[in-house]
């Protein structure tokens, strides 16, 4: 199941049949493990040196708890993430620490990603201090110029509060406390996804520049496929803690050969009528079943429009290369009809809906005849 | 002193104008003047907030008057002045009379003197009950917070057995304990009393804070565990434990109060307490109400003038309240 | 089938919102369109544009206290800010409805989907509870809840997001509304429930003929929705268009800062040009234009003079200084 250990020098990360599943607990006193929410659920990649690597997917499929599990912030439950030849996930303790200059994080929310009460300059210094790169902030001033300047901040930002600044500057302070370190690798999770239309754009060029000027490796996580297609030169789609296909970003638009790539490209709206009045949708029914109880052999086929009788039901696809011409290798795919689906010799069907509930339990005590009007209602 | 508004109005305009003369730069502008952290820009919105500066104006003229209670009371509290006016019979608490506005209690003191002289009292019970609680809380909310696991469990399950006993009769039982009854019993039975209050709270704002972004971002950037606990954790998580303080500083006296009424109070009553005066006034309560109602009303303004403060504080806090 | 006498007209709507030691604001801005019947309409822009408020607005569903709301907003002839809370609450759900952002905020979490659903056609239709019931399945299975005689009883909590906007869809249909009001109906959703979401609202416009206002900041969203798009910036339109010429040729250098400043997922890798600052740095409309210092391309007069919504060839425009070559 898990591929042998690449020596390929150009790998900066290679993630070896992770796992990450979560317990989940019930008991009074005592707390019982009653089942698992199977976040990632062995996944295999590679992240070469100075490339961007795209992991998208809808929520729950476990692309951020994949990115955490990366930088041992969750630790996985079983596999290896091996970072510049070191097993990071076997790490502990000091070792851990050490280790985390060179892997860096970028969140979504700004604002909640910042600690309320430093202030700008602070933030940048505590990070250096803690691996020995500064002693004090004096003697940091010089780099703190040079990492506003970086992020396009002016220097009087240094002695303000993250409250005091706009989402695209905030996010621009969390990159320069990233870039603080100097890592290799930064691990940015949904970077642009609570920021303004007109403020993304700054952000993902912003990221692009400092890739080139500092040579660094990104693992970008999103579920905006416009915005990981734009800004990564590898993608992988994942579905329910796995993935699904992998390919690069180019070829990935040109010629998806999941189904659920297939659907998810024809889903993302695109700001263009002429586009949009003639593209073709495939419109999946039904939910994306809960992580705590994956459908058996293919995750997909429950919504899969081109689910067959035999395979799909029973026997988990691997990423494996197809053998279609035109089709680069490192274009990979986990879906066993691939090349039928792709040559048109297997059409899509109907799938009827299977109604997938949440995994709370009902309330029991609830007496709906003895509530109170609800609140829509009771604005109309 | 500038006027904040007049201030406020000039600086937009200045902003407006720099605005105006250049385009922006990509990231848009960062203001010139030196930044304004959490706590300076809840103060610069508290000191226009009318609700905060009721409370605090309470609270403020309330902990002057304990201080200078002495000077300014007219009498002496613990002094029988109207000693012979007592009839036991037929008039048992003396009415007012001139010097005497509000008239004196059973044993012929001055109550006006004594609910003065009662504020500084009252403090001391206040401040030091909520302080132990606090500090009692902060030990074992930290230790819970910080550490999550059996240390969480173990620490929680004795705070929910203390908080399964009804508050006030935990304090009747750890006050009957004493051997002699005094103020420093009182203050360590609310006291404790408060702790699991404010260990129950702490833990909660620390978990919170442990699951929060930013202390994730800490651990991603490789600071070391004592510092995120003690410089990111608990100082964010403190805020709503401190407001929760002003708000047990007014159940402190209010329980102090039940205490002195059950007889389980400081028994010197030359040092007068409100709670204790509400206590011992309950003999006479039918027919000289007076008694009870003027300590009574000063226990009342007093917890309402921290309990303002303790909220507004809190709302001004919230970053959702911001902007 | 669309005629021309407008079913809903919004004019000079402004909102002013006070704040307690700061000036008031003033989130809406003078805001004037027309919806006609069965017609779409998007309002566009980011957060802070106003779009959200004036849909509140419309729907006398802002606080009264410390707010005022002035202008006029023509339902059918009605100036519903006139209207009484009463008179007004008779409307809402009956002629206009509502679909928010968050479908499981805006349920009930303790009463059952379907009798939310019954309790709208038995305050507006006068129907009993039993008689509306299989009226609510009906509702649910129309906007493809499957198994709806069962998903009936179900809670809120016991769907997903997908369904759980369903559900609020169907709400919003129980009384066959001539206007229905979507706030960002979708952003809360993965983008394949969108697709789905999106594709629901559409059918249901085409058969039932109601009108629909989509509220969004997705320009993407938009473009394969709305008949007329009207954008909006600093709570005031900037430009407003049908879809077609106003992608294909944005006037106002906000709109086409937008479109240049959105990743297309079929364009390949070029750079994008994003719009610099963010609303923080809006001039105050009183003598200039908001954008100005966020502009691309400003002139001296665009923060001087403030500029005005000129209308021509079905297209509006608040600009100094168009942009001229189309995109």
């Amino acid at each position: 199941m898990t591929t042998p250990p690449v020596d390929d020098p150009d790998v900066l990360v290679d993630v070896r049949g992770v796992k990450v599943h979560f317990p989940i607990k019930a008991g009074v006193i005592f707390d019982r493990v009653i089942g698992h929410v199977y976040a990632v659920d062995g996944v295999d990649l590679q992240i070469r040196r100075g490339e961007t690597y795209g992991l998208v997917g809808e929520s729950g499929c476990g692309k951020s708890t994949l990115g955490r599990a990366i930088l041992n912030l969750e630790p996985p439950t079983e596999g290896h993430v091996v970072f510049d030849g070191t097993d990071i996930a076997s790490l502990k303790g000091e070792e851990l620490r050490r280790k985390r200059q060179d892997i860096q994080m970028v969140f979504q929310d700004p604002l909640s990603s910042l600690d309320p009460r430093q202030s700008v300059e602070s933030l940048l210094v505590e990070g250096m201090k803690a691996h020995g790169l500064a002693k004090d902030a004096k003697e940091a001033r010089p780099r703190l110029r040079e990492l506003l300047t970086a992020v396009g901040l002016p220097v009087q930002a240094l002695s303000k509060y993250p409250h005091e600044f706009s989402g695209g500057q905030r996010q621009r302070i969390g990159i320069a406390r990233a870039l603080s370190v100097n890592p290799k690798l930064i691990v940015a999770d949904e970077p642009v996804s609570a920021l303004d239309v007109s403020v993304q754009a700054q952000v993902i060029n912003l990221l692009e520049d400092l890739q080139e000027q500092y040579g660094l490796t990104y693992l970008v996580v999103a579920h905006d496929l416009a915005v990981v297609r734009h800004i990564s030169d590898r993608i992988g789609v994942m579905y329910l803690g796995a993935i699904a296909e992998e390919a690069a970003a180019v070829d990935l638009y040109a010629r998806p050969l999941h189904p659920y790539t297939r659907a998810l490209l024809s889903a993302v709206p695109i700001p263009d009528p002429d586009v949009e009045d003639s593209r073709e949708q495939i419109l999946l029914t039904g939910d994306l079943p809960s992580p705590s109880n994956p459908p058996t052999g293919c995750r997909f086929h429950t919504r899969c429009p081109w689910r067959q009788d035999t395979r799909c039901d029973d026997e988990r696809p691997q990423l494996r290369v197809v053998a279609i011409d035109g089709v680069p290798e490192g274009h990979r795919v986990a879906c066993h009809w691939a090349e039928q689906i792709d040559s048109g010799e297997l059409r899509p069907h109907e799938v009827t809906p299977v109604a997938v509930g949440s995994d709370e339990l009902p309330p029991a005590a609830v007496e709906p005849e003895l509530m109170g009007p609800a609140s829509v209602t009771e604005a109309l | 002193m500038t006027d904040p508004l007049t201030s406020y109005g000039q600086s937009r305009k200045a902003r407006i104008d720099a605005l105006a003369a250049t385009s922006v730069a990509e990231s848009g502008t960062v203001e010139e003047a030196p930044g304004l952290s959490l706590i300076a820009s809840a103060w610069q919105r508290l000191r226009r907030n009318p609700v905060f500066l009721l409370g605090a104006f309470i609270t403020v003229a309330f902990v002057l008057l304990a201080l200078v209670a002495p000077w300014v009371a007219p009498h002496d509290p613990a002094v029988g002045y109207l000693l012979d006016k007592v009839r036991p019979q037929s008039n048992p608490v003396p009415g007012p009379e001139p010097g005497f506005p509000l008239g004196a209690d059973s044993r012929g003191r001055d109550l006006l003197s004594r609910l003065i002289v009662g504020a500084r009292q009252t403090l001391i019970v206040g401040v030091f009950a909520t302080l132990g609680g606090f500090l009692g809380g902060l030990v074992l909310g930290t230790l819970a917070g910080a550490f999550g696991g059996w240390v969480d469990s173990l620490v929680m399950r004795i705070v929910d057995v203390m908080l399964s006993i009804p508050s006030l009769l935990l304090a009747v039982s750890i006050s009957a304990l004493a051997t002699r009854p005094s103020q420093w019993t009182v203050i360590l039975a609310i006291a404790i009393v408060q702790i699991p209050v404010f260990a129950r709270l702490l833990r909660g704002s620390m978990l919170s804070q442990r699951s929060s972004d930013h202390v994730l971002a800490a651990r991603a950037l490789g600071i070391k565990q004592s510092a995120i606990v003690f410089r990111h954790m608990l100082p964010n998580a403190l805020g709503p434990v401190i407001v929760q303080a002003t708000l047990v500083l007014a159940v402190a006296i209010i329980d102090a109060a039940a205490l002195s009424f059950l007889g389980l109070g400081n028994p010197d009553d030359r040092k007068p307490e409100w709670g204790q005066m509400l206590g011992q006034s309950q003999q006479y309560l039918a027919d000289y109400p007076h008694l009870a109602f003027w300590p009574a009303a000063c226990i009342i303004v007093v917890a309402l003038g921290f309990t303002l403060m303790g909220e507004s504080t809190r709302e001004a806090l919230d970053p959702k309240s911001r902007r | 089938m669309m005629s021309d006498a407008p079913l809903l007209s919004v004019e000079d709507l402004t909102v002013t919102f006070g704040r307690r030691g700061q000036e008031p604001f003033r989130a809406v801005d003078g805001v004037s369109f027309q919806v006609r019947p069965g017609q779409t309409v998007g309002l566009v822009g980011e957060s802070g544009c106003g779009k959200s408020v004036t849909s509140l607005a419309i729907m006398g569903l802002l606080p009264q206290r410390g707010n005022t709301v002035s202008g006029r907003v023509d339902f059918e002839g009605t100036n519903l800010l006139e209207l009484s809370t009463d008179d007004m609450r008779d409307r809402r759900g009956r002629d206009i409805a509502m679909v928010f952002q968050d479908p499981l905020s805006s349920l009930n979490p303790v009463v059952p989907v379907g009798v939310q659903v019954t309790e709208v056609l038995e305050r507006h239709r006068g129907m009993t509870r039993k008689a509306a019931m299989p009226v609510a399945a009906d509702l649910l299975r129309r906007v493809g809840i499957p198994d709806p005689d069962r998903r009936i009883k179900d809670y809120p909590h016991q769907m997903s997001g997908g369904m759980r906007q369903r559900a609020l869809i169907a709400i919003a249909l129980a009384c066959a509304p001539r206007l229905l009001i979507a706030d960002e109906p979708t952003t809360a959703l993965d983008v394949t429930i969108q697709a789905q979401i999106l594709a629901l609202l559409k059918e249901l416009v085409e058969d039932t003929g109601t009108a629909l206002i989509m509220i969004t900041h997705d320009l993407g969203v938009v473009a394969g929705l709305c008949d007329e798009v009207n954008v909006l910036y600093g709570g005031r339109i900037v430009e407003r268009g049908a879809r077609h010429p106003l992608f294909r040729d944005p006037r106002h250098p906000y709109t086409n800062g937008l479109l240049g400043s959105i990743p297309r997922l079929d364009a390949v890798g070029e750079r994008l040009t994003p719009i610099p600052g963010s609303v923080a740095d809006n001039l105050p409309w009183d003598h200039a234009c908001a954008f100005a210092p966020r502009c691309s391309q400003p002139i001296e007069r665009c923060t001087q003079v403030t500029p005005v919504l000129e209308e021509s060839f079905g297209r509006a425009l608040r600009c100094h200084n168009p942009v001229e070559v189309p995109r």
